[in-house]
């Protein structure tokens, strides 16, 4: 790769990194407000058919609170969950989407095989890919 | 396995990469037959989606033949000759169960990057960076299909290879412009770009009953195509007003429908190139949305403008004053494949709809980056190169 290509994605990653740094001190002074949120998916299935819980939300039951609820205008069950053990907010994103995946699709996809020489660049981009499942705005 | 993969800035190359395999119950394993470059490659190729490594295998149009399927894999064996939406759906979320495939709650599998970006997350899309997926592309002898029910459709026996790639992704694509864009008899359309998708997006105007339509680009050799195949009437805009030559084709009115197929990295002429230009080597606007400003601005009061090209940010001197003040509806999407794809594989059995004609550049994958090179330069009168496999 060139100079000027490292730097493009340099400035990308690093672009996403100050993101995710910008989003935490906001989370952070959020505080008591964001780790009392709920985390909330939407189901395309009809309540009933959310219970029982897949394995991949059930295994957390002990550590969290659900409320299971219609969602507005028939599209679907809404899926609330926040944690009130051990399990972090990562993992419960995570495990809300895939048991959405599961419940909607069957299975959840699992991400083609990585190319095999990354470069350092491709490096620091898994460091962002790695987390992505259990990151973003649920 | 052969593939062609994103090595770096401007840098592809044909590498050896472990065969694919059945990671899901619901997967299914196409050998490739042909694939196509995309437009929207380019942006790849550039730089200007930061989300690459080093060996991603790209390329996201393609048709094939099915060799190995899952357990959960029931319209399709192997055997069966398909073309691959370039998006991957799973069939049965609200979004798929509501004709809007691309964009699929259960597919991407890095949802955190584009939900960061966009607020949401749209589907998977194969060999189009890991902020879609991370998925493998289409320039390989072979492709992993995930959801392969909802993302691969069987070819009708009638339609030829070379016809049916370009249902894959520049067919779909272009039609939903048309259609979404709200097209009706008698309507006068404007497209601009006379690539495969705006070639794709004329002719569906015409099929859904535009009076006129017209097509708008720089390169005579691909408004020359248009003509020939379609029978539109073009405007090159490097020597000609776009504007007073809408207003006089339209009694003064302005295009019923403006369709946008350029995207993020528009050409122009004048101040306003140079000024997107600048802006955007200096990372003070993410893309050049000049065709997106033309189309508003010319559209006909209460029109309707569809947003084709695909845009990964922040815009600067978007006209929200034009937009507003003229009512118009202005709307775009990633294609929704599955909703077109038979009907349009009906179509082309039917001799109603042409595509093979933009293959102007067919050549083995081993000659991949020759084919991007010609494509990106526009050279030798490229329109797409396809690579045989």
């Amino acid at each position: 790769m060139n100079t000027a290509g490292k730097a493009i994605l340099a400035a990308g990653v690093a672009g996403a990194a100050a993101m995710a740094r910008r989003r935490a001190r906001g989370s952070a002074a959020a505080g008591e407000e964001a780790s009392d949120r709920w985390l909330t998916v939407t189901v395309y299935r009809a309540p009933e058919e959310v219970q029982p819980l897949p394995d991949e939300l059930a295994r957390w039951r002990e550590e969290i609170e659900i409320r299971v609820q219609p969602a507005a205008g028939d599209k679907g069950t809404e899926l609330m969950v926040r944690p009130i053990g051990e399990v972090s907010r990562h993992e419960l994103r995570l495990a809300l989407r895939r048991a959405k995946s599961v419940l909607e699709a069957g299975e959840v996809v699992k991400p083609d095989t990585a190319p095999t020489h990354p470069g350092p660049m491709g490096k620091a981009l898994r460091l962002v890919t790695n987390r992505a499942g259990g990151g973003g705005r649920l | 396995m052969k593939a062609l993969c994103w090595e770096g800035i401007n840098d592809v190359r044909v590498q050896d990469v472990p065969d694919p395999q059945l990671l899901n119950d619901q997967d299914m394993i196409v050998k490739v037959r042909l694939s196509t470059v995309c437009g929207s490659d380019l942006h790849l190729l550039t730089g200007h989606i930061p989300f690459m490594q080093a060996g991603d295998v790209i390329g996201h149009e393609f048709m094939g033949e099915v060799v190995e399927v899952g357990p959960g894999v029931t319209k399709h064996r192997p055997g069966d000759r398909v073309v691959v939406c370039s998006f991957i759906a799973c069939g049965r979320c609200y979004y798929c169960k509501n004709e809007l495939y691309s964009l699929c709650d259960n597919t991407n599998t890095n949802p955190a990057i584009t939900q960061k970006l966009w607020g949401a997350d749209p589907g998977g899309i194969f060999g189009y960076s890991h902020a879609m997926g991370g998925f493998r592309g289409s320039h390989a002898e072979y492709v992993r299909v995930p959801f392969a029910d909802h993302t691969a459709i069987r070819i009708p026996e009638a339609v030829d290879d070379m016809s049916a790639v370009f249902a894959s992704d520049s067919a779909p694509t272009g039609w939903m412009g048309a259609d979404l864009g709200g097209v009706k008899p008698g309507d006068v359309v404007a497209v601009w770009g006379s690539g495969a998708v705006g070639q794709m997006a004329a002719r569906a105007a015409q099929l859904l009953g535009a009076e006129r339509v017209i097509v708008i680009d720089r390169f005579d050799y691909r408004l020359r195509q248009a003509e020939l195949a379609f029978g539109v009437e073009t405007i090159n805009y490097a020597d000609t007003s776009v504007g007073e030559t809408l207003l006089e084709a339209t009694g003064g009115r302005g295009p019923d429908v403006c369709i946008e197929a350029v995207g993020c990295e528009a050409h122009s002429t004048g101040p306003q190139y140079a000024y997107d230009q600048v802006k955007s080597k200096l990372k003070l606007e993410m893309d050049r949305p000049i065709a997106v400003r033309e189309a508003i601005y010319n559209c006909r009061k209460g029109g309707s403008v569809f947003v084709l090209g695909v845009f990964t940010g922040l815009v600067d001197k978007f006209p929200l004053g034009a937009m507003m003040n003229k009512g118009l509806t202005v709307r775009g999407a990633q294609q929704h494949g599955q909703r077109y794809i038979p009907m349009l594989l009906d179509r082309i059995a039917s001799g109603e709809l042409v595509t093979s004609h933009l293959a102007t550049h067919v050549m083995p994958l081993s000659e991949g980056a020759r084919g991007y090179e010609l494509f990106k330069k526009k050279e030798d009168d490229c329109l797409r190169s396809v690579f045989t496999l």
